[in-house]
């Protein structure tokens, strides 16, 4: 914290520093367009090495406030950027010409090897820094959500405070699913490691470490065309992250501050008119007053209409209303009354400068975030430093380092933490507010479901929640608390040998050390426990790249040629109290009552690479590149463990051989790449396992999994074909690209038949077959004066396809789950699409396609293992306009899915309980379906008798069809569609610049409303269940959820504030 | 660091060398790469109580009666695991078996840790093909030698299963071995056990094969079977939460009054003052008398009114009984009614009793009264049932070996048909099966019953 201040006294004092030496004065002029001599409007002029700048008006005016040496740059898309040097005239007249080369992108590739994007033979697509600060969102994997074309990222809800971001890269790579991206920052590839299990704690994505405020750019990696050069790790794309670094003779300071609200929304509608119990009628205590049956945690109870009676509160003699009889009415908001008001407090504070041979930018982040669940917060602390020096001639020695802080208490996900459970099991008339004091004051915890009392006394004698805590308990009692220190970056030295000709050398580390503590408290459902782990990873790249440029008239010439070795070496301690803890309040493995369990684990692995590029151009025309990767891995068979990757890519400029107006720019593009992914270590030997220890006997078991000395590394061979166009001197462009990536040789844990004596076996399998288009569009469809509109839509469909799995398997599991002794499956079929929701269906008549019903009319219902078909969407994408009038710029990001479907618990379990609304309709006799059958009511059943075949139209039982068959047995009927179109984030800023703020002692203000997740445009899915946010922690594919978190909503102020 | 450039450089320069690394880095330190073979016995020995340990079990032989989620004491059609088996302490067995050579004698003699492996191979089996019908036997636990074994038929399984208690029998020498969670080591007992399982064994083929019945059941007798409450294989659970009884993991320490004695029980034990009940079951808290809950209801129900589980089998440390003497005391009594052996039937099933009683109240006093009773003495017009259901009694908890019994004797001939549905007379196999190993469980289901896999068909030696 001393540190904190230190430097934030120091920033300050560097500003007025600057106020003092700055001699600054306006500098106004046109911008015309140099073919046609008119004005042009919104040419973005910038003072370089600073985000100061400004917008050329409607006839091509701009002034701005600049000191001598300052180096204007004059950009607008479709013309070549000018700069001009601030000298002792103040005005300055600028010419554009028209870039019919289209833009000189230059884009950072594979191993940090800056390229001209014009002559690349594969896609990349680049998103700027400031997109993915829109509306501030903490995780730059969640930020890249809808801004990159095949680019899928899902996530849970923003209730799960920094959970986890996954992305996807052209659909499914991998047969089990859990293939990410590598990350990539200034060249070091950082861990994107997750401690989270699908329930629990999310302590999110370690990608998440990244200040998005720190980006200047990332570039997508998509497939191994362009990631071939990172081999082995390359199989799944890569996130080339490029951070902000400071510029020459140039120093400026910013500081930007975000404060948002965070509200919950999209609650699941529940009925109100029957409360907690199983039957119509109350029970009645000794002395004849009706109760609520507190044993019960349904609603299947009496009607809420006011009835007097004993509800849960009066059975404990610490209460108020002990004894007394209380209105049974509904409480509709009591799951919604749980959840708070959150908020985010995101300050960044930057400095950047540097002199002729200096450069350097430091950053510093403070976030506070206090979530919607009670008692939960996450504080986050990032320190970001680039620095490089000539420290001689033709030497330069650089570095790039982050230090990040994560420090959390956060809610649980899933349907047995905190107050997930309440949609699937819940009394409606409970009030929320009653057990928000979830303590009395002589200690004893208030919970809402308890035995019943007493048949003679009529007192309850076991306060001892019956299945589920107080979620108030939940949330100040069992806490969940995980901090993290992290540091990542990178040293290098680059010896410019020739002009054209350098060898560069880096050392690159992350290093971070997790802590995790889990308590479980007294007097709650479980047994007191305390658990704690702590993790730590040590990961260096040694590197080394040689690099030379050449041009001979036409002909240019790139080559590399360099070498990499990764080595990982990460431990773990975790241990867990077993049997309960010797004192309330001490939470410590000391207090363990038996001999509590701990592992101790150490993870060793080496990457030795190899590997060369080499890129020629003709005449800016025609472009070929080849690359060559050999990679040894220490975790492979010693005998077989160097593999190696090439790949082969070329494009070619077609404009340049037409004359046609509109067409500014036009590329087409091949390529073929392998790349691919290696197994984690010991995987290729077996061992045994240590079992519970009795009476000081050490027992030893079998694994259940069956180790393969023979394994590979999985392969993956792509070939992609695009074409890159632009129109209207670039005001509309249109990128395309077809992909096949053929993903072989899948290192997977395939469950077997457990009478072979293992349950699953590590085997080379299959083949994934993905073919998909991706569609980038980007226009300005208007530009008139001050107003423009920029928009953006990425489109990408995919299909994973299982070709292969192993020879005499057809199907392989991924994941299940089960409820109540019956699972759902996702599986894979050898032919079949990838990613097979499998489970329980209606039994239905083959010839009208009729469900069939049993002798009581219920209806019959399949074993396990029918197959509704994939999970995976159709097709994904994102649409992203910005509005843009004179200072006032309006963007927003919409983000899309089609196809695809998951199972949801929590619906299933919502009419299983009585709390679906469906479970107090009217039918179509005019009566309540929960009425009794020879009152009219009852649930109207249609189908073919499976005894006699002819059809049946009854009236059943409302509980015993909601509750017993349909909410517990039949999943077809819980399978939703994931389709949905979501505003994701949403912004409304102004700029104030020199002119309005006169002589104040600031260079600009950007003012903002930002709204991240404002609201779900159109779902499929019904109200309540967010198809966006299904998955929760490391569970890599959404296909099911139970006990999702709430959906959360963010609206904020942004400052940005530039000295 | 020096190291790596050197190697960086070394690789970048000569291309070779890179694919060299340290011999140990590979090497998993987390986990022993060697265990001896009393270890892998002993944790086999850990999976005994789950022999017996499940509601499921109870229900089928409706000692209990399901207060809450009573949907699952319906019998519903479903699918039930039994992959634990194989890759729990079967797999452990068969390395034991299948190191032979590996396997160190200063844990005890070789021999008597194979004829160890051997009993307990043969008691899981024994259990699993008994639930299921026909299982996994002779292409089972080969690994990636085999990952879709074959079902072989439940009698050839038996066959196979005589087969190896003999051996085992026949292998044992003298000397204790290490590691030996149930009979400490004792290979007497061992011996006697491997014996008693081959007798109660034989007694299962009653019905479907009776002269091979006899034959297993006389030689098994003649090798020397339990002969004291001591003999009986008993897991005793401890005090401590790793090694804990599941009663009380869900009884106690879970709070859950899911499960209350049945009326078909009470109803046998209280009329006759039946010194057990009151370790099996605690009085009805509403009444302070034992009352059993009608098995089957199909609401959840109040637990004040009923007579829930005793303490002392929901006690952390709790015994349980596996295989018993007092069981091997019935069984003679049956076959002497069977006139497979020459002793008396009657004789037999008093000491069983009496045995029974002493194994679970650990008192005598007072059997001679009880037994005297004539709802509880020996009847020879009607021995088989009498005989059946006091081993009813006795197998108390042990719900799937007292189901079996009842699926061969088909006493006692009270059990309830919830909602009508009648009692299971098989285990379903898993669902998975299915996936995994698709054309052997197709076979082996059409085999035995002619491709539908209910819980309805029945195995081969119940006729």
């Amino acid at each position: 914290m001393r540190n904190k201040i230190t430097l934030f006294s120091f920033l300050i004092a560097l500003v007025q520093f600057m106020n003092v030496q700055a001699q600054e004065r306006v500098i106004s002029g046109t911008v015309i367009s140099a073919q046609k001599s008119m004005p042009i409007p919104g040419v973005n002029v910038i003072i370089e090495g600073t985000n100061k700048g400004t917008v050329t008006d409607f006839d091509g005016n701009f002034s701005i406030k600049a000191e001598t040496g300052d180096v204007l740059s004059f950009s607008s898309i479709g013309y070549k950027t000018v700069k001009r040097t601030v000298g002792s005239n103040d005005q300055i007249n600028v010419q554009l010409e028209a870039d019919l080369q289209a833009l000189d992108e230059v884009v950072v590739t594979a191993l940090g090897i800056s390229r001209d994007k014009k002559s690349l033979g594969y896609a990349t697509q680049e998103v700027d820094g400031e997109d993915l600060t829109v509306a501030k969102d903490q995780n730059v994997i969640g930020a890249l959500g809808g801004r990159v074309a095949g680019v899928q990222v899902t996530g849970s809800s923003g209730a799960s405070m920094g959970g986890t971001q996954k992305i996807k890269i052209r659909g499914v790579n991998s047969i089990g699913g859990g293939d990410q991206p590598l990350i990539v920052i200034d060249g070091t590839p950082i861990s994107n490691a997750n401690f989270a299990g699908s329930a629990g704690a999310d302590y999110g994505n370690l990608g998440q470490d990244v200040n998005p405020a720190d980006i200047e750019s990332v570039n997508v990696l998509k497939g191994p065309a362009a990631s071939a050069l990172y081999g082995i790790r390359g199989q799944y794309g890569v996130i080339m992250i490029t951070t902000k670094k400071g510029a020459a003779e140039k120093f400026t300071v910013q500081a930007n501050s975000t404060f948002s609200v965070q509200s919950t929304y999209d609650f699941m509608p529940l009925q109100n008119m029957y409360g907690g119990g199983s039957s119509l009628d109350f029970r009645t205590l000794p002395n004849g007053d009706p109760y609520v049956d507190i044993s019960v945690d349904e609603s299947w109870g009496p009607r809420m209409d006011g009835t007097m009676v004993r509800q849960v509160f009066s059975f404990y003699p610490q209460d108020p209303t002990y004894g007394q009889l209380t209105p049974f009415v509904p409480h509709p908001d009591n799951i919604k009354d749980f959840y708070e008001t959150g908020y985010t407090f995101n300050n960044t504070v930057s400095v950047a400068g540097g002199g002729e041979k200096i450069n350097f930018r430091i950053s510093l982040n403070d976030t506070k975030i206090e979530g919607v669940e009670p008692n939960t917060h996450l504080d986050r602390n990032n320190l970001t430093v680039h620095a490089d020096a000539d420290v001689v001639d033709k030497i330069n020695v650089s570095t790039n380092f982050t230090f990040a802080r994560n420090d959390a208490q956060r809610p649980g996900q899933g349907s047995e933490f905190g107050a997930n459970y309440l949609v699937q099991w819940f009394q409606r008339n409970v009030d929320m507010n009653r057990l928000r004091d979830y303590q009395y004051e002589d200690g004893t915890y208030l919970h809402w479901n308890l035995s019943r009392p007493s048949s003679e006394t009529g007192e309850v004698t076991d306060f001892d929640p019956l299945y589920w805590n107080n979620p108030f308990f939940n949330a100040y009692e069992n806490l969940s608390q995980d901090n993290r220190d992290r540091f990542f970056g990178d040293v290098g030295i680059t010896f410019q040998v020739l002009e054209n000709l350098s060898l560069s050398g880096h050392i690159r580390g992350d290093l971070y050390t997790q802590n995790i503590q889990e308590r479980t408290a007294f007097g709650g459902k479980s047994l007191p426990s305390f658990y704690i782990g702590k993790f730590q990873n040590k990961e260096f790249n040694y590197e080394f790249l040689a690099q030379f440029d050449e041009e001979w008239g036409d002909l240019s010439l790139n080559a590399s040629l360099g070498g990499n070795i990764w080595n990982r070496n990460y431990t773990y301690l975790t241990m867990a109290t077993v049997g309960g803890l010797s004192s309330p309040g001490f939470y410590n493995i000391d207090a363990s009552i038996d001999r509590p369990e701990t592992s101790n684990y150490l993870l060793r692995k080496q990457v030795r690479s190899l590997f060369g590029l080499v890129s020629l151009g003709y005449a800016d025309t025609f472009f070929v590149d080849a690359s060559l990767r050999n990679d040894n891995s220490s975790a492979l068979p010693d005998d077989n463990n160097s593999y190696w990757y090439p790949s082969i890519s070329g494009s070619v400029i077609f404009s340049e051989f037409l004359d046609w107006d509109p067409l500014s720019f036009a590329k087409a593009r091949a390529s073929y790449a392998q790349a691919g992914s290696d197994l984690s270590p010991y995987e290729t030997t077996m061992g045994f396992g240590v079992g519970t220890v009795y009476e000081g006997t050490n027992t030893l078991f079998v694994p259940d999994n069956l180790n393969n000395p023979n394994i590979e590394p999985s392969f993956a061979h792509s070939y992609e074909l695009g074409l890159d166009l632009r129109f209207f001197d670039s005001r509309l462009g249109f990128d395309f690209t077809y992909y096949e990536q053929k993903n072989k040789n899948q290192i997977i844990n395939l469950d077997v038949s457990g009478a072979s004596g293992y349950g699953s076996t590590t085997i080379n399998a299959g083949l994934i077959e993905n073919k998909g288009i991706e569609v980038a569009i980007n226009a300005r469809p208007i530009e008139t004066g001050k107003f423009f509109w920029d928009t953006n839509l990425n489109f990408a469909s995919n299909e994973s396809m299982v070709v292969e799995l192993a020879p005499g398997i057809d199907v392989y599991t991924y994941s299940s789950t089960t409820y109540s002794s019956v699972t759902s499956f996702l599986n894979s079929y050898e032919g079949k699409p990838f990613g097979s929701l499998v489970g329980t269906a209606y039994q239905r008549d083959e010839a009208t396609g009729q469900i069939l019903l049993g002798d009581d009319n219920m209806p019959l219902y399949t074993d396990e293992t029918h197959n509704f078909g994939s999970v995976l969407p159709d097709f994904t994408g994102g649409f992203s306009n910005t509005f843009s009038y004179g200072n006032w710029r309006l963007s927003g990001m919409i983000e899309f899915q089609g196809g695809g479907q998951f199972f949801s618990r929590s619906k299933m379990l919502a009419v299983r309980t009585g709390q679906d609304p469906v479970t107090v309709a009217m039918n179509d006799r005019g009566a309540n379906v929960r009425d009794p059958l020879d009152q009219g009511g009852g649930v109207k059943v249609e189908g073919i008798s499976a005894e006699t075949g002819e059809p049946v139209s009854a009236y059943v039982n409302a509980r015993s069809y909601y509750r017993n068959v349909l909410g517990r047995r039949i999943y077809e009927e819980w399978l939703f569609d994931a389709s949905y179109i979501k505003m994701k984030e949403l912004r409304l800023g102004y700029n104030l610049t020199k002119e309005i703020l006169g002589n104040f002692p600031v260079e600009s203000v950007q003012l903002a409303v930002i709204a991240q997740n404002p609201f779900m445009i159109w779902q499929e899915a019904p109200e309540g269940i967010d198809p966006s946010a299904i998955s929760t922690g490391a569970q890599s594919i959404s296909w099911y959820e139970s006990g999702q978190l709430p959906s959360v909503r963010s609206i904020g102020v942004d400052v940005n504030i530039t000295f | 660091m020096k190291k790596y450039i050197i190697i960086l450089l070394f690789c970048n320069l000569s291309l070779l060398g890179c694919s060299e690394f340290d011999e140990d880095i590979n090497v998993n330190p987390n986990i022993p790469g060697e265990a001896s073979g009393t270890q892998l016995i002993a944790n086999a020995q850990l999976y005994l109580p789950s022999l017996s340990s499940s509601p499921q079990g109870e229900f089928l032989a409706q000692y209990l009666a399901e207060t809450q989620y009573v949907g699952v004491s319906l019998y519903p059609e479903g699918s039930t695991n039994f992959y634990w088996f194989y890759e729990g302490p079967l797999m452990n067995l068969e390395t034991v078996l299948n190191s032979e050579e590996d396997l160190n004698a200063a844990e005890g003699p070789v021999a008597n840790q194979l004829a160890v492996a051997k009993i307990l191979k043969a008691y899981f089996y024994w259990n699993l093909t008994d639930r299921w019908g026909d299982v996994p036997y002779t292409e089972a636990l080969q690994g990636n030698k085999n990952f879709t074994p074959a079902y072989d038929t439940q009698e050839s399984i038996y066959s196979n299963l005589f087969a190896l208690l003999k051996e085992a029998n026949s292998q044992i020498v003298a000397g204790d071995i290490d590691n030996d969670l149930v009979y400490g080591g004792n290979m007497e007992k061992w011996k006697k056990l491997g014996n008693s399982l081959r007798l109660l064994m034989a007694l299962r083929l009653s019905e479907v094969d009776p002269q091979w019945a006899q034959d297993e059941f006389n030689a098994a007798m003649a090798d020397g079977v339990m002969n004291t409450n001591d003999d009986s294989l008993v897991f005793q659970h401890l005090a401590d939460a790793n090694n804990q009884n599941y009663w009380y993991d869900q009884v106690v320490e879970s709070n859950r009054e899911w499960w209350a004695l049945t009326v078909n029980l009470v109803e046998e034990m209280k009329p006759v003052d039946d010194p057990r009940l009151e370790v099996y079951a605690n009085p009805a808290r509403e009444s302070g008398e034992f009352i059993g809950m009608p098995y089957g209801e199909t609401e959840a129900i109040g637990t004040e009114e009923y007579s829930l589980l005793g303490s002392d089998i929901t006690a952390q440390d709790a015994p349980v009984y596996l295989v018993t003497y007092p069981q091997v005391l019935f069984a003679i009594a049956e076959a002497a009614e069977r006139d497979w052996v020459t002793e008396d039937a009657e004789t037999y099933y008093n000491l069983a009793i009496e045995k029974s009683v002493l194994q679970w109240t650990g008192s005598t006093e007072g059997v001679d009264e009880f037994i005297s009773q004539p709802e509880v003495a020996f009847d020879p017009a009607n021995a088989l049932e009498r005989i059946s259901e006091q081993r009813w009694i006795h197998l108390f908890m042990n719900g799937y070996e007292a189901w079996s019994e009842w699926r061969r004797t088909g006493f006692p001939n009270d059990f309830v048909q919830p909602e009508g549905r009648p009692v299971p007379t098989r285990l379903a196999y898993p669902d998975t099966e299915d996936f995994n190993n698709a054309d052997n469980f197709n076979e082996a289901v059409e085999r035995q019953f002619g491709g539908e896999d209910s819980i309805y068909g029945t195995v081969w030696w119940d006729e």
